[in-house]
């Protein structure tokens, strides 16, 4: 579907730029001092951080008790958001690398900062199994590092242990990947900034850029090659985490459609984050011109066929169960839909099934609020599609005696607050400090200069 | 060589050096540093890296944990104390009057487990919660440490002193002194008393119990001629009739009735033997979940049905029998024939007790039981055992004596009568009447507060004693430490005051004298009195007559049920936290007692679980007594019938105010009241001179206000529910699985249950894991003998050190037991059944949670155990989260106390956890290397019975059998080959080592409640 849009649509960058408009475009932002709404929004962002940051701060010197969890609930709001964190970064991966792979050129304009999220939103994710340990101070336990303790290592078994190598990979393969992406539009703005310490941090990491042939030969190399490494990580870094779920015996978890189901999940719920925030980057940074309707247009429609899949999923889910005749795994989808928590089953359900079916309509995906609005619900779809996977499936499993609920402490909300300030506070200084389009990728896609079809 | 230069150099002093000649220059300075040692500055390197050096040495000497503690060897090691092994004393338990036998386990001198004794021939080895609890009654730091003369530290001479001349002023004047205590089983104390009290023109001792018995002794007294309670011998009937009497629970000797009870109820053993057992009751006990049959019968209908009862059976033995003016019968009519067939059928063999305090259907129960010719086989009041039986009026007419100021001095044991009584505060006032109140009590209560002298007896287990148990059998008790504080045995403060300075041991040795072998009493734990005689009875007739119909309940009112739970009695051992956080077998309620309704009498007042009732009770002529509680619905309960649990709301309560966790969302464990529950004992009437427990009649009214009931059970059915299930598909969970006598003798198995319970053995994928090539260890857990009564569950905590931690922990479901027993409701025709499941880590062969730990925190032992490693565990709960069972615990917090005191309960072979580990069952893995270092020493291999896991060892019913499964002779292996075996969760091919034998109830076929699904 997406190879369609770059074909017949008009030229991708509006306005007729040539490539010093597009450098002067990108660059003016960082260079002036910044507006008072970035600074309102940096002060918001940082409150919601340092909510954060007292809540596990408290957590970690009083204990997991703080939390919700009881003796049947063990993972709640700290799985939910590891993994809801993990899905939102693959939309970044998917656009930088994926969508490079196959040429699709819209995605220029929005890469640099879809891979930026990636990075930010892995991060946030990477916290969630540190505090989520009864001993977090032992957390490089399960790092598999030489040490005197014997035969007593990690337990390669165990699918945390995978996790932290998914993680792991992800992170690096993706911050280089972002970084090299980075280091021509590094050396424009070493160029033109004046001496000072901003110049030489530029420099510094411009890797002595001088936009000669062979050093453009080898960046486009290079890229391409960090492309095909990182596309598997698209698939394998959910299917991995989905395997937490998977490989154990618990009615709900224990499916084999867990990892496409969560593939699917992660670029649906990345690539309505993405969409959040650069319509958002694209009305405060004046970047219409950059990130137009086409733009939106295309990701909605990857939204459209994402939440398809995951409404199958859901499906299938029902149906497996139905025809499985296992009692528990009937039950743990009953308990779904109809049971103690059957609200964030329906929240999920609207919000990631019914709300993108508005995306169909062209008049919808040109209403940039409207997006907007849809682009949030299916943030907080996800966000619940997590909650209903670890919590219903855990609060009522094979043994009538252990059946419990499960409400979250302020505690728990606020840590969840404090990663969404996390993300944000991340964000908004990488507004200030990186340019927020790859202006050498840009340049490559301008109509400026060449003849209209 | 020139003359005048003389070669020679003069020394001018020492210290001028001779070195002239200069040290050979030393080829290339290969070692400059060698040539500089006294270089008075020091270099700016050295200095960095002996300051990076010293620096560095103090942070990795404050990374130590532990602080340093001083372990100073004996100077001379006493006998029979080797460190780290445990010795064993026999005792005797002085928890309640039942006196089961006990083995005292001592580490290092100090008690720190009470097991039950094998050989003692009352309790035969099983010990209940509150038995096993009370070790923490001897390390509680509100004990009195001394004695108090007007509330202030004093000297034992100091209040001799003082209390001598008192009481030679009292003897000189003629004065009355008084003993106050609860039932005295002890022949010996008995005796002190009687000689102190002798010594007085005027000295009575008067005894009181809240649980009392004392209808039985009253009937026993009109029907028997003799005021005695008899021995009920449940392990010789075939058909057990119970009314309102919890034997299995709380009821004169349960942990004896249940051994007696269960070897009728172990199918293996005794399928032709199964007894039969029917249960009329108001409220559910746990004696009445085990019934065949069980009635629900109003108090006041009790007397009617027992009524039909004694004059069927008499028409069916042809003794005449004035049934006076019948009334007509409350129950079923099939239902009574079927009782009273089956009693006929065995008589001889059959045994009906009734719990009522009402004597006249006491003597119509002795009846029942003559007619049938069940005294002397099944019941015997030959040899009873010595206990009080005052009458329960005596403590009242003290009352009026104290109020009157009649009495000089007043003694009262290690006793509670202010919150006991009914009129307690009463009580209070008449005491404050008294000249000279001397107590024994081992704290301050609301009564030891009130005396000038309180004169701490030591714990029991501290204590020289004996106790009476009837059949010619004395139960010993034996200091099994030194006294942990300046107290002295009631015994030898008794005899000091009467002028002797007798021991308490040299006491007890006088009572028997040669009537027992000492040292063997001792070592024993008991012995047989040979010489004293049985005394026959004659049954009188002409005692028997109907019983007069009690008024009707008024429409709106509920007939007041009191009883003792399980864990908390009387309120004895309110100030025990493992008590108090022991989930009732019924209810799983902790920390809270509250007024039990049945679903409809619920839905009729507009209740449901926590909404807060008015219990009012308002006596004709009497002032109107009301307590407010949460309400509590209970399937199974009469639909007329408020039961209310008696022992809360116990000053000595108010100390767990601080107990679990703090923090920010934590909710108290105490009420409003600063109190754990409500004090119910305002609520017990006298009538007919006896204590009533049972049957005032009472309004019950919502109040409007709401008290959230902390219980570790949210879902109770063993099905789920049907608007969560595909229609036709199961809903029924298999987890227990249950059959009737008939269709198991029949089958020789258990029914399928669904789409099928038995799954082929996949086999394994990797068969070479795990060979288990010495022992496999598994455990069977015996459903139809299992009661709910959760001794197991106390003695697994005790065993284990496992954390209290408070109502709000519990209320959000993260109770620590490893232990859980699950209870389950279901239901045929509105008659509803209830089944207990003990449930424990079930050591998967293929466990689920071991594959998923990332740190190798939980690994497979080479025996089959499913072992967890605290210190490796980094708390990442997955394991618990993929358990099947769920019957792994997170410490989440600090739940351990620092209380120097208490914790010298602790095992000292188990690891006290930190936060953020997950712990769990470890099949006493501990006792499991204890037996094979024993086994080892004797050069042989660990035999069968050697090892038993805590929970087996104090199981009164022995429904827990541990042991080698690769042993084909062991009893566990034996009891997997049973038809009625299972294990739970087969399909998921977890193979845990834990099965269960399916429950069986002595029912006709067409009763099988298997119509499920």
């Amino acid at each position: 579907m997406a190879s369609a849009v770059a074909i017949s649509e008009g030229p991708l960058i509006l306005g007729n730029k040539t490539p010093g408009i597009v450098t002067t475009d990108i660059c003016s932002s960082l260079e002036r001092t910044p507006a008072p709404s970035w600074w309102i929004a940096i002060a918001f962002s940082g409150s919601m951080l340092l909510l954060g940051l007292v809540a596990v701060a408290y957590q970690i010197a009083t204990g997991i008790g703080t939390w919700g969890l009881n003796n049947t609930v063990g993972w709640a709001f700290d799985i939910t958001n590891f993994v809801f964190w993990v899905g939102i970064g693959h939309a970044g991966t998917l656009i930088s690398a994926v969508l490079f792979l196959f040429r699709q050129k819209w995605r220029t304009s929005v890469n640099r900062a879809a891979e930026a999220m990636t990075i930010f939103a892995v991060i946030c994710a990477g916290l969630f199994p540190l505090i989520h340990m009864g001993r977090p101070w032992l957390a490089h336990w399960m790092a598999p590092y030489p040490n005197t303790r014997g035969s007593l290592w990690i337990n390669f078994r165990s699918p945390l242990v995978w996790d932290f190598f998914a993680i792991s990979t992800y992170f690096t393969i993706s911050f280089v990947f972002w970084y090299v992406g980075l280091i021509p539009d590094m050396a424009t703005l070493r160029d033109r900034l004046k001496a000072g310490w901003r110049k030489r941090v530029a420099g510094f990491f411009s890797l002595g850029w001088n936009g000669s042939f062979r050093t453009w030969l080898h960046y486009e190399t290079v890229y391409l090659l960090l492309a095909g490494l990182a596309t598997p990580l698209v698939l394998s870094v959910h299917t991995i985490v989905s395997w937490d779920f998977a490989t154990s015996v618990i009615p709900g978890w224990h499916t084999t459609i867990l990892p496409p189901y969560f593939v699917a999940g992660a670029i649906f719920s990345g690539m309505s984050m993405v969409l959040s925030l650069m319509l958002i980057a694209r009305k405060t940074m004046r970047l219409e011109d950059y990130i137009t309707t086409r733009h939106v247009g295309a990701m909605c429609k990857i939204l459209i066929a994402t939440g398809g899949m995951v409404a199958i999923a859901y499906l299938t889910e029902f149906v497996t169960a139905l025809y499985s005749n296992n009692q528990y795994e009937q039950f743990a989808f009953m308990n779904r839909a109809m049971g103690p928590l059957c609200w964030s089953y329906w929240i999920m359900v609207g919000c990631n099934v019914l709300s993108p079916q508005l995306l169909w309509f062209k008049a919808v995906r040109s209403n940039m609020a409207v997006v907007f609005v849809v682009t949030i619900f299916i943030n907080i779809g996800m966000w619940f599609e997590r909650f209903v996977i670890i919590v219903t499936s855990l609060h009522r499993d094979y043994l009538p005696s252990n059946w419990t609920g499960y409400a979250p402490t302020w505690i728990e909300i606020a840590t969840l607050v404090g990663s969404f300030g996390l993300f944000l506070t991340l964000f908004l200084l990488f507004c200030r400090f990186v340019p927020v389009i790859a202006m050498a990728e840009v340049k490559g896609v301008l109509s400026h200069g060449k003849k209209p079809h | 060589m020139m003359p005048e230069k003389n070669p020679k150099t003069y020394w001018k002093s020492l210290s001028q050096p001779c070195g002239a000649a200069p040290s050979p220059p030393v080829a290339g300075d290969e070692f400059p540093e060698s040539h500089e040692p006294a270089r008075q500055e020091v270099r700016r390197r050295d200095f960095l890296a002996a300051a990076g050096f010293a620096l560095g040495g103090v942070a990795l000497g404050g990374c130590r944990r532990t602080p340093v503690e001083k372990a100073i060897p004996y100077l001379v090691q006493p006998e029979a104390i080797v460190p780290g092994r445990a010795v064993h004393y026999a005792s005797t338990c002085g928890a309640c009057s039942a006196g089961c036998g006990l083995l005292v386990k001592n580490r290092d001198g100090r008690a720190i487990k009470l097991e039950g004794n094998d050989l003692h021939p009352v309790s035969r080895g099983g010990v209940c919660a509150v038995g096993q609890a009370s070790i923490l009654g001897l390390y509680d730091n509100r004990r009195l440490r001394h004695p108090l003369r007007g509330g202030e530290p004093a000297t034992w001479d100091e209040v001799d002193a003082d209390i001598s001349p008192l009481l030679d002023a009292i003897r000189t004047g003629g004065g009355s002194v008084r003993f106050l205590s609860g039932p005295i089983t002890s022949p010996t104390k008995r005796r002190v008393i009687q000689t102190f009290l002798g010594r007085f023109d005027d000295g009575k001792h008067v005894s009181y119990e809240t649980l009392s018995t004392a209808a039985i002794h009253q009937a026993h007294e009109r029907t028997h001629g003799r005021r005695a309670l008899p021995r009920y011998l449940f392990e010789e009937a075939d058909v057990i009739v119970g009314f309102d009497a919890d034997f299995l629970g709380t009821w004169i000797a349960p942990v004896a009735f249940t051994a007696g009870w269960s070897d009728r109820r172990k199918v293996e053993q005794a399928a032709d033997d199964f007894s039969y057992h029917a249960q009329f009751e108001g409220r559910v006990s746990v004696t009445g979940t085990k019934a065949d049959r069980r009635i629900r019968i109003a108090p006041s209908e009790l007397g009617a049905v027992v009524n039909h009862l004694a004059s069927t059976l008499a028409a069916r033995a042809g003794v005449s029998f004035d049934s006076g003016q019948q009334t007509p019968l409350p129950i079923d009519e099939h239902v009574l024939e079927e009782v009273s067939a089956h009693l006929w059928r065995s008589r001889g063999k059959s045994l009906v007790v009734c719990g009522s305090q009402d004597v006249d259907v006491q003597v119509l129960c002795n009846f029942i039981n003559e007619t049938l010719g069940n005294y002397g086989r099944t019941l015997d009041i030959s040899q009873p055992a010595a206990t009080g039986g005052d009458g329960d009026g005596a403590v009242q007419s003290l009352m009026q004596e104290l109020a009157s100021g009649r009495v000089d001095a007043l003694f009262l044991d290690n006793f509670n009568p202010v919150y006991d009584l009914p009129n307690g505060a009463a009580f209070a006032t008449a005491m404050g009447k008294v000249g000279l109140i001397v107590s024994f009590a081992d704290r301050l209560t609301e009564t030891s507060e009130q005396a000038r002298y309180v004169c701490p007896d030591h714990h029991y287990l501290e204590s020289w004693g004996d106790v009476s148990l009837g059949n010619a059998v004395v139960g010993f008790r034996q200091p099994v430490m030194r006294p942990l504080f300046d107290t002295r045995s009631c015994l030898e403060s008794l005899t000091r005051w009467s002028g002797t300075t007798t021991t308490a041991q040299d006491l007890v040795r006088q009572t028997w004298g040669d009537r027992v072998s000492w040292d063997r009493a001792i070592h024993d734990g008991f012995a047989s009195v040979s010489e004293e005689p049985a005394r026959a009875t004659t049954f009188r007739a002409d005692a028997v007559s109907a019983v007069p119909t009690p008024d009707e309940l008024s429409a709106d009112a509920f007939a007041l049920v009191l009883y003792p739970k399980v864990a908390m009695l009387d309120g004895r051992v309110a100030s025990n936290p493992w008590l108090h956080e022991m989930p009732d077998p019924v209810t799983k309620v902790v920390w809270d007692n509250y007024a039990s309704l049945s679903p409809a009498a619920a839905q009729r007042l507009g209740v449901t679980d926590g909404d807060l009732v008015s219990v009012r009770h308002s006596p004709e002529g009497g002032t109107a007594t009301s307590i407010e509680l949460p309400a509590l619905v209970q399937p199974g309960q009469h639909d007329r019938v408020v039961a209310i649990a008696l022992g809360y709301g116990h000053a000595q309560s108010a100390r767990f105010a601080d107990v679990g966790p703090e923090w920010l969302e934590k909710k108290p464990t105490l009420g409003p009241n600063g109190l754990v529950g409500m004090r119910a004992a305002g609520l017990l009437t006298y009538q007919k001179g006896t204590l009533q427990l049972s049957g005032a009649s009472v309004t019950v009214s919502p109040t409007g206000g709401k008290h959230e009931l902390a219980s570790t059970q949210d879902y109770h059915n063993i099905e789920v529910p049907a608007a969560l299930v595909i229609p036709g598909m199961d809903r029924r969970r298999p987890m227990i699985r249950e059959t009737t006598l008939a269709s198991y003798k029949r089958d020789g198995s258990l029914p399928v249950l669904g789409h099928g319970t038995h799954h082929e053995d996949l086999g394994d994928l990797w068969p070479d894991d795990h060979k288990y090539e010495g022992h496999h260890w598994g455990m069977v857990v015996d459903l139809a003998a299992c009661t709910g009564c959760s001794a197991c569950v106390v003695s697994c905590q005790i065993e284990n050190n496992i954390p209290v931690v408070g109502r709000d922990e519990v209320r959000r479901k993260r109770i620590m037991h490893w232990l859980r027993v699950d209870r389950y409701y279901s239901e045929t025709d509105g008659e509803v059944d209830i089944s207990h499941q003990p449930v424990m880590c079930q050591h998967c062969d293929h466990a689920p949670c071991e594959t998923v730990c990332p740190v190798l925190a939980t690994v497979h032992g080479e025996e089959g155990l499913n072992q967890q490693a605290y210190n490796r565990c980094v708390g990442t709960r997955y394991c618990a989260n993929n358990c099947p069972y769920k019957t792994r615990r997170f410490n989440w917090f600090e739940y351990a106390r620092e209380d120097k005191l208490a914790n010298m309960a602790l095992n000292p072979d188990i690891t006290v956890r930190t936060r953020g580990v997950m712990e769990k069952c470890s099949f006493c893995v501990q006792r499991i290397e204890e037996a094979r270092i024993a086994a080892k020493r004797l050069g042989r291999p660990i035999a069968d019975g050697d090892v038993r896991p805590a929970c087996q060892q104090s199981c009164p019913a022995g429904a827990i059998v541990f042991g080698d499964m690769n042993d084909p002779k062991s009893a566990v292996s034996k009891l997997i080959r049973s038809g009625r075996h299972y294990r739970m969760l087969e399909e998921t091919n977890v193979k845990p080592s834990v099965g269960y034998l399916g429950l069986v109830r002595n029912r006709k076929e067409d009763e099988d409640h298997q119509h499920h699904g």
